[in-house]
């Protein structure tokens, strides 16, 4: 215990070391060149950084343009998700529906979701319901990609080992074939996750009025460097939570998956 | 041999004239020969014989899991064409399923097939506790130790009440220690619970320990080369000279394989 | 066997004429949806082939166009490689480096590469540089990650054997790690192509004079919604195509093991 509390303590010491190092360098570097015209030290950005907590950036704080992108992500990633595992699943497994949707799917994949933004407007306008469309996709194309490799490496020892205990087509499909693909799903979740936050920030960058997004991209028509980096870091901020919060979900929800040797 | 071996009420599982071959590209294979055998009620046979040879192959035809090239399998008089509840298998590696505790892998067949709740709660209970886990009913199966996992492997094989059981070299992943063990559990298993069990091993003490039947196979393909009917008193010594002997003859007779 | 193929392929090319048909059905026969929402599939191919010659609305050909975007992208690319993998071996094989490199890289990976874009125009201006800044970002991630986790994956029993043969800490790096890695490192290779068409796509919609990007982009504005389409489908072509070539090659290098 006392080994890996030192351990812990010397870690974050030589983080602590390495970040410090980092800004030290950003700030002389920034001191010496001639880039100090547009570009501002590391403490300017930090202070902007909490400053815009208190006061508002554009219209909101900090906190609420995370709001409303968050608000743009959630809803259509956990909807993208949904139908992800279900057809994945389903493609994965049942033969017919894999060739009945395969190459459709195959159309949409190579596509990246942010190639998909000047048509959502098109459809969708520039309100919300554009940033929605991009981000079911940019959820949904992953998870299904691996919720179709999931249902199809389905140990078929363990699939004969459920013919054998007598039970149904259903029944394994429901107690073999879905729980086996979860950390296939999940890996596809995690990614599909980090792709949604990439896109509604690319997708707030090209129109909106809010959102994280927006403070970078309206950074440029200011040409405040220093709000560029401080949107850079509420979107690191947020999308290191986005990605603990999910591996946190998964280590609850699969506490079997620790790897047999 | 008799003829009619699919008449008889005492004959749990039978084969007649079984051959399986595997064709690839490079040819094909011949694994099993002309094979013909049957278990009867409550016996506990082993197939025993050297290295590679086709005995899982041929325990996965009589159990359903595969099918022969030639020859039927029949069980209680039905052919055979497909895994089935009363023909339950324990696996050389287990395959149990990692999502599930010790509980939900025992309880997985009755469960499956549809009883309540409380009949899959007491049969889980009762087999749990008859291989020794009680107090691991909800441990992952990652949790355990490979004696405690083929434990699981064999409450979950039992629990589904099947009329024979397979299993395939169930100890051969397990450490000689652990096995020494398990071969005494199973001993001591079968005989509270009587079982048709058809048992297959490279081990020749194993078989020698366990068998009421050792059918000795040879080397690819398998054939039956000779039946050995063991009927030293359970539980039986490792080092008495009547145990010896047979190992002794039997081993004489076994194929040499490198 | 051969006949539940060609069922399964008969399935997915109804599929794909059902598709088609249905699209077609509602642009151009029910004209439920106008030509500027989604012109008709006949229309997008021929814009699809016209687009190879003809520079309007847009300045540029097709080929110009994804010309130019291969070219960033592949600058990008190619710095992200050159810096990534190196700084990920280097990572996992020297503890001190690990250490101090470690916290800055867990800090920057969770930042999409997108939002590099106003910070990197206002760096190196509107030209190439800026955008193959962005690419380098979103690529250099995936490259470090997988080459740190391929060389974690070296077997201490490997080592153990280098060192018995008194291989230097070089020799084992170059003989045993590198090679254990190198499925891996090929990961993160074509991991890091995926992400870095993605992130020249998305600065050229932000800033750009030619490219794929700019060229749906542009097209947005006067509502050619054919010519958007006809670049979707080119990126995608070009994406589909670039990680073949590197799975060729992958397989290619990884060849004999599995």
């Amino acid at each position: 215990m006392r080994k890996i509390l030192q351990r812990m303590a010397q870690n974050s010491m030589y983080a602590i070391i390495s970040i410090v190092s980092f800004l030290l360098l950003w700030a002389i570097g920034v001191q010496l060149s001639d880039i100090k015209i547009v570009m501002p030290g590391p403490w300017e950005v930090i202070i902007d950084f909490v400053d815009s907590f208190i006061h508002p950036v554009g219209r909101y704080t900090m906190p609420v343009h995370i709001l409303y992108s968050l608000m743009r992500v959630v809803p259509a990633y956990i909807v993208g998700s949904v139908v992800g595992i279900t057809l994945g699943i389903l493609m994965g497994w049942y033969r017919p529906i894999n060739s009945i949707f395969r190459p459709i799917y195959e159309l949409i994949r190579p596509i990246p979701p942010i190639a998909w933004i000047p048509i959502s407007i098109v459809w969708f306008g520039i309100g919300e319901g554009s940033k929605w469309f991009l981000i079911f996709l940019a959820a949904f194309v992953p998870v299904t990609l691996n919720s179709i490799s999931g249902a199809r490496s389905v140990d078929p020892l363990l699939i004969k080992c459920g013919e054998m205990l007598g039970a149904s087509k259903k029944h394994m499909f429901r107690t073999i074939v879905l729980p086996f693909s979860v950390p296939y799903i999940f890996s596809g979740l995690q990614v599909g996750l980090a792709g949604s936050w990439a896109t509604v920030v690319a997708a707030e960058m090209i129109r909106s009025t809010e959102g994280v997004g927006w403070i970078i991209i309206s950074s440029m028509d200011t040409n405040d460097v220093a709000q560029s980096l401080v949107g850079i870091m509420g979107i690191g901020i947020v999308g290191f939570l986005l990605a603990t919060i999910m591996r946190n979900v998964e280590d609850r929800l699969c506490a079997w998956t620790v790897r047999e040797v | 041999m008799r003829v009619d071996s699919t008449g008889s009420v005492d004959t749990v599982i039978s084969c007649q004239r079984v051959s399986k071959e595997f064709s690839s590209k490079r040819g094909t294979t011949k694994v099993i020969e002309n094979i013909s055998l049957e278990v009867k009620r409550n016996e506990f046979v082993v197939l025993f014989g050297p290295g590679q040879c086709g005995k899982t192959t041929l325990m996965n035809v009589l159990s359903g899991l595969d099918t022969a090239t030639s020859g039927t399998v029949y069980s209680l008089g039905e052919k055979v064409v497909r895994p089935g509840a009363e023909r339950g298998v324990v696996f050389q590696s287990m395959a149990l399923f990692p999502w599930l505790t010790v509980r939900g892998n025992v309880a997985y067949g009755p469960k499956a097939r549809g009883f309540e709740k409380s009949v899959w709660i007491e049969k889980s209970d009762y087999y749990i506790n008859l291989v020794g886990l009680k107090g691991f009913e909800d441990s992952y199966i990652n949790k355990l130790s490979g004696g405690m996992k083929q434990r699981v492997g064999i409450a979950r094989a039992y629990c589904n009440e099947p009329e024979v059981l397979f299993m395939d070299e169930p100890f051969s992943a397990l450490d000689a220690q652990t096995r020494y063990l398990m071969q005494e559990e199973i001993m001591r298993i079968w005989s509270t619970e009587k079982r048709t069990i058809v048992f297959i091993t490279n081990n020749i003490e194993e078989a020698v320990y366990v068998a009421d039947r050792i059918i000795l196979l040879t080397n690819c393909p398998a054939k039956i080369k000779k039946e050995y009917h063991i009927d030293l008193p359970r539980p039986r010594d490792y080092t008495s000279p009547e145990f010896l002997s047979l190992r002794d003859e039997i081993s004489k007779n076994m194929d040499r394989t490198l | 066997m051969n006949r539940k193929l060609f069922l399964h392929l008969l399935i997915s090319i109804l599929s794909v004429i059902a598709f088609v048909g249905i699209w077609h059905l509602f642009t151009a026969v029910l004209r439920v949806v106008s030509v500027n929402t989604l012109p008709d599939p006949m229309k997008v191919f021929t814009s699809f082939i016209k687009k190879f010659s003809n520079p309007n609305p847009d300045g540029a050909t097709l080929l110009q166009h994804t010309a130019a975007s291969l070219q960033v992208a592949l600058t990008g690319y190619f710095y992200a490689l050159i810096i990534g993998i190196p700084l990920g071996i280097m990572m996992a094989w020297n503890k001190y480096i690990d250490r101090f490199v470690r916290p800055l890289f867990d800090l920057l990976k969770p930042i999409p590469g997108v939002a590099w874009i106003p910070l990197m125009i206002v760096i190196f201006g509107l030209g190439i540089a800026s955008k193959a800044a962005v690419v380098f970002f979103s690529a250099v991630v995936p490259c470090v990650l997988n080459s740190y986790t391929g060389i974690k994956q070296t077997k201490d029993v490997h080592l153990w054997v280098a060192r018995t043969f008194g291989a230097s800490h070089h020799q084992k790096l170059f003989t045993i790690a590198i090679p254990t890695a190198l499925p891996h490192i090929l990961t993160g290779v074509r991991v890091a192509l995926g992400a870095a068409w993605v992130a020249i796509v998305a600065a050229e919609l932000l800033g750009a004079t030619r490219g794929l990007g700019f060229m749906i982009q542009q097209s947005r504005g006067i509502y050619r919604t054919d010519i958007i389409i006809v670049g979707m489908l080119a990126i995608g072509i070009c994406g589909g195509i670039l990680t073949s070539i590197l799975t060729i090659i992958s397989n290619f290098l990884l060849k004999g093991r599995r």
